[in-house]
């Protein structure tokens, strides 16, 4: 678990702190099922092993692409979905988090009786999925969500008023006249006003039905927000009202936001710390200036580089990413970014799927492979129709045709008859290293970039 | 060089060197709350080769300017009430055969002649002796052959507008039988010339006309192989388009149905049969809003690389000013139903003139802007039933006058190639204007 500890905070100032919500390990992984009697034949792992916390009135940033599992992860955190490994820990004290770290870190065979029932304690006063009751009804009033399509999130056949007074309702919060009361109160704080109570969700436009939202998760005042994509459906002008909007009600409220986006410049503006997800794992994670200016992952850095900005100058060419995301049911091995990455080392990870992932591009070679017997990962034989396709395999194995980094982690791919043997150099899981107060990258370069 | 407003120009010319010309475009729609005045006077042109940028809002009309391109607006509820696009196709270049000369500036194409004086130069061509067609007047067999073929567009989002039961190398195939049949029955050695009952299934075989019994006419030994020479004309013809858009392994993705493709992949191939047959101008409305930032970056170098090799000319219609200062030359800016500011992309960016620019420019976030401090700008679009003549963006603008809610100012160009449609950079029209009120419309 060290490896996947949170960023911490640069030490004494953060012990003041207060936290909303700490995640430690969570995954989320979900069946593939095939069949007629629909067997689990494999996993997807939506989230696998994220671990950070969010503190009182700040605005942590989680950015990634499509598929990288941030909106997955904004599930679980709002308790939406229950994660099938690691928890999250809400308003969890800074001693109970050190506490909970420290006996996390042992393995749990080793744990004493009395290990056991700290932790047992503090799981059941703070673990989001085992809490119940009382404790319960406390989190899920303290953490909202405001959805990415403001469309589909509002009921199309509810009032304004019945949408924004619903949690006051269910709360038991207010009722009758102060219920109406109440209601405008929120609605005046996003910007929208009494005459709109009466009003059902189709006569607005998205800047607004959005604000309608924000009121929503608003009602109870609660301390953690998960803000999923509020902006990407909207225009530039109106993005920057409801953007504006969240601070000032961060401002008046200390509210803390978990915003999950994928428009770098946008998380910019609002995060005070990012959190970089590739493939369902942190790749790095740190405060937004530290970030920006000096990322430490090659991911991150290609991030940066393809998001366009106007201070830029226009004519630099933009530096692309090769590739596509791999199938997040089966992962690469050691740092998940190599087969994309552009100063991948020998010590990336590589592995016999990276070999047919670049026959797939191969069009006479892959259509004369009939199977790959597995070992490992990293060991593998890949049968061929004829000889002088493995011949052909085995000769460009040696050759420029494939990266370099990949040559150098492989032993002398073994030629018999059809058969090509390949074994490639063990890599553990290139886990998140300090780079700096609070700011981890998971990269098998040193800070340095030699 | 701008044409400045319709009335100085006729109808039926568009300047030199300029492929499209949008000349007071107007479309609305009917509706229940009264007629929508979408498009409501664009007037603008698009250059050789030169990729313009169409920016603005959510509902400022700038996807219905695009699809009046390719008159894909609905008729009704959409109404055409006036104005026209011009458009200049080309045809191969006589004295090359496409293979490009120094007089066609290598691209292999030159300016189409005019029919009715053979490049003579006449009162129909007002001299230039190049054909000049009026896109909403022309018939709509004429139409049918300019889309897809002379013009092509790429949408916005390639999930929806690939169709999900056809596989990748019929939908491409579609463009070539549509209008490449000539050159599928040159590629498979048919002579399209001859009358014979053979030929002539052949030929509706390699125009996608085949119906029936001629399916297994086609089927049977004497007119097989010659089916099976255009099936592989036509897939060599696509494996090509979809190698020019860098798609590894074409052969193999192109018996694929678009679900088995990542979004990405489905924007290359949307972009390769648009360009299949070599169009002279390319119509991409927000092609890359579905995707990642990673993959827009690809997107986009593929599309300026594309559009530099072939001297293509791009109407690029996108919400995202950062994304239209990386590829476009010059930026028309779009709000309400008219065009506020058009100027080459670098002044626009550097000295914006009208105040929703500015807004726009100003709304987005960056490193400077302290946050809380994001210069939104105040107020929603107006509707857009029976606009009054004001200018549309008095009333979020912090720049207004009493002149603005009398009188519409016109595009005006203020400096070379720079236009604005506001009264900061011209005058206000002499006399008083009536001040329009919403009571006195509703006769």
């Amino acid at each position: 678990m060290t490896a996947a500890t949170g960023p911490r905070q640069a030490g004494q100032t953060a012990a003041s702190v207060k936290l909303v919500l700490s995640l430690r390990g969570l995954k989320k992984h979900f069946p593939i099922r095939e069949g007629a009697l629909q067997r689990v034949v494999g996993q997807v792992r939506a989230v696998d092993g994220v671990s950070f916390d969010i503190r009182s009135g700040e605005t942590v940033g989680l950015v990634g692409e499509s598929g990288c599992g941030k909106t997955t992860l904004g599930r679980c955190v709002s308790g939406l979905s229950d994660p099938t490994g690691g928890a999250a820990y809400f308003n969890i004290s800074q001693t109970d988090r050190d506490g909970l770290d420290a006996l996390l870190n042992i393995p749990e065979a080793h744990h004493s009786e009395q290990d056991r029932e700290a932790l047992a304690a503090l799981e059941a006063a703070h673990r989001v999925d085992q809490l119940t009751g009382p404790a319960w009804r406390r989190y899920r009033r303290n953490c909202q969500v405001v959805f990415q399509d403001a469309f589909a999130s509002l009921n199309p056949r509810h009032l304004v008023k019945d949408i924004v007074a619903r949690p006051l309702r269910v709360y038991g919060e207010a009722t009758g006249l102060e219920l109406t009361e109440r209601t405008v109160e929120l609605l005046e704080q996003v910007g929208l006003g009494r005459q709109h109570l009466f009003r059902y969700p189709h006569q607005f436009s998205g800047g607004q039905r959005q604000r309608i939202s924000i009121a929503r998760a608003l009602a109870l005042d609660p301390e953690l927000i998960v803000l999923d994509e509020p902006t990407s459906s909207l225009d530039v002008s109106v993005q920057a009202q409801i953007l504006n909007l969240l601070h000032k009600l961060q401002q008046q409220r200390g509210l803390a936001y978990l915003f999950i986006t994928h428009n770098l410049s946008v998380v910019r503006h609002v995060a005070d710390r990012i959190v970089v997800m590739y493939l369902g794992k942190v790749v790095e994670a740190g405060d937004t200036a530290t970030i920006f200016e000096r990322p430490q992952h090659p991911y991150t850095k290609a991030l940066l580089a393809a998001s366009p900005d106007l201070s830029q100058d226009h004519d630099v060419e933009m530096p692309t990413l090769e590739g596509s995301v791999p199938d997040p049911a089966h992962p690469p091995q050691g740092c998940r970014f190599h087969t994309r990455c552009p100063v991948a080392t020998q010590a990336c990870g590589w592995e016999v799927d990276d070999v047919v992932r670049w026959l797939e591009y191969r069009e006479g070679l892959f259509d004369a492979l009939s199977a790959v017997r597995r070992d490992s990962p990293f060991e593998a034989a890949l049968v061929f129709d004829d000889e002088a396709s493995a011949k052909a395999l085995a000769a460009a194995l040696r050759s420029d045709m494939v990266p370099a980094p990949m040559r150098a982690a492989m032993d002398e791919p073994a030629l018999h008859g059809r058969e090509v043997q390949l074994r490639f150099r063990e890599v553990s899981e290139v886990g998140l290293a300090e780079r700096g107060a609070g700011h981890v990258a998971a990269c098998v370069l040193n800070p340095a970039g030699e | 060089m701008m044409p400045a407003m319709s009335e100085k120009i006729p109808s039926a010319t568009c300047a030199p060197a300029v492929i499209a010309s949008v000349v007071d475009l107007k479309v609305h729609f009917r509706s229940k709350q009264g007629v929508v005045h979408a498009v409501d006077g664009v007037t603008f042109d698009i250059r050789d080769g030169e990729t313009l940028g169409l920016v603005g809002e959510t509902g400022c009309g700038k996807s219905v300017t695009a699809r009046s391109f390719l008159r894909l607006v609905p008729m009704p509820p959409g109404i055409a009430a006036g104005g026209s696009i011009m458009f200049r196709p080309r045809s191969v270049c006589p004295s090359c055969e496409g293979e490009g000369c120094a007089r066609c500036d290598q691209t292999g194409r030159v300016p189409a002649a005019c029919p009715a004086c053979a490049g003579e130069g006449c009162g129909d061509c007002a001299g230039s002796g190049e054909e000049t067609l009026d896109l909403l007047a022309v018939s709509d067999a004429r139409m049918r052959a300019l889309r897809g073929d002379r013009i092509a567009m790429i949408f916005q989002d390639p999930g929806k507008a690939l169709n999900p039961a056809l596989t990748i190398r019929d939908q491409i195939a579609e463009v070539f039988f549509q209008h490449r049949s000539a050159e599928i029955l040159d590629a498979a050695g048919v002579d399209g010339s001859s009358v014979g009952p053979q030929t002539i299934l052949l030929r509706r075989q390699a125009a996608q006309q085949s119906r029936g019994l001629e399916h297994a006419l086609l089927a049977l030994p004497p007119l097989r192989s010659g089916r099976n020479r255009i099936t592989a004309a036509v897939d060599a013809m696509i494996a090509a388009a979809l190698a020019e858009t860098q798609i590894a392994n074409p052969r193999k993705i192109m018996h694929r149905y678009p679900h088995e493709l990542s979004g990405g992949m489905r924007q290359r191939v949307m972009i390769a049969q648009a360009l299949a047959c070599n169009p002279d101008l390319l119509i991409a409305d927000e092609p890359t809003t579905a995707l990642d930032v990673t993959v827009q970056a690809r997107i986009l170098e593929l599309i300026r690389e594309l559009q530099q090799r072939r001297k293509t000319a791009v109407l690029y219609i996108s919400h995202d000013l950062s994304l239209v200062r990386r590829i476009c030359d010059r930026v028309a800016v779009m709000y309400a139903g008219r065009i506020a500011e058009t100027s080459s992309a670098e002044r626009i960016f550097q000295n914006p003139r009208h105040p929703y620019t500015r807004g726009l420019l100003a709304a987005l976030p960056s490193a400077s802007h302290s946050r809380g401090q994001l210069a939104a700008i105040e107020g929603t679009v107006p509707e857009l039933v029976d606009p009054p003549p004001s200018c549309r963006f008095s009333g979020r603008c912090p720049n207004e006058t009493e002149m603005c809610a009398r009188f519409d100012p016109p595009l005006e160009v203020v400096d070379d190639e720079h236009a604005v449609a506001c009264f900061i950079h011209h005058e206000p029209p002499a006399g008083s204007g009536e001040r329009p009120s919403f009571t006195a419309k509703t006769t």
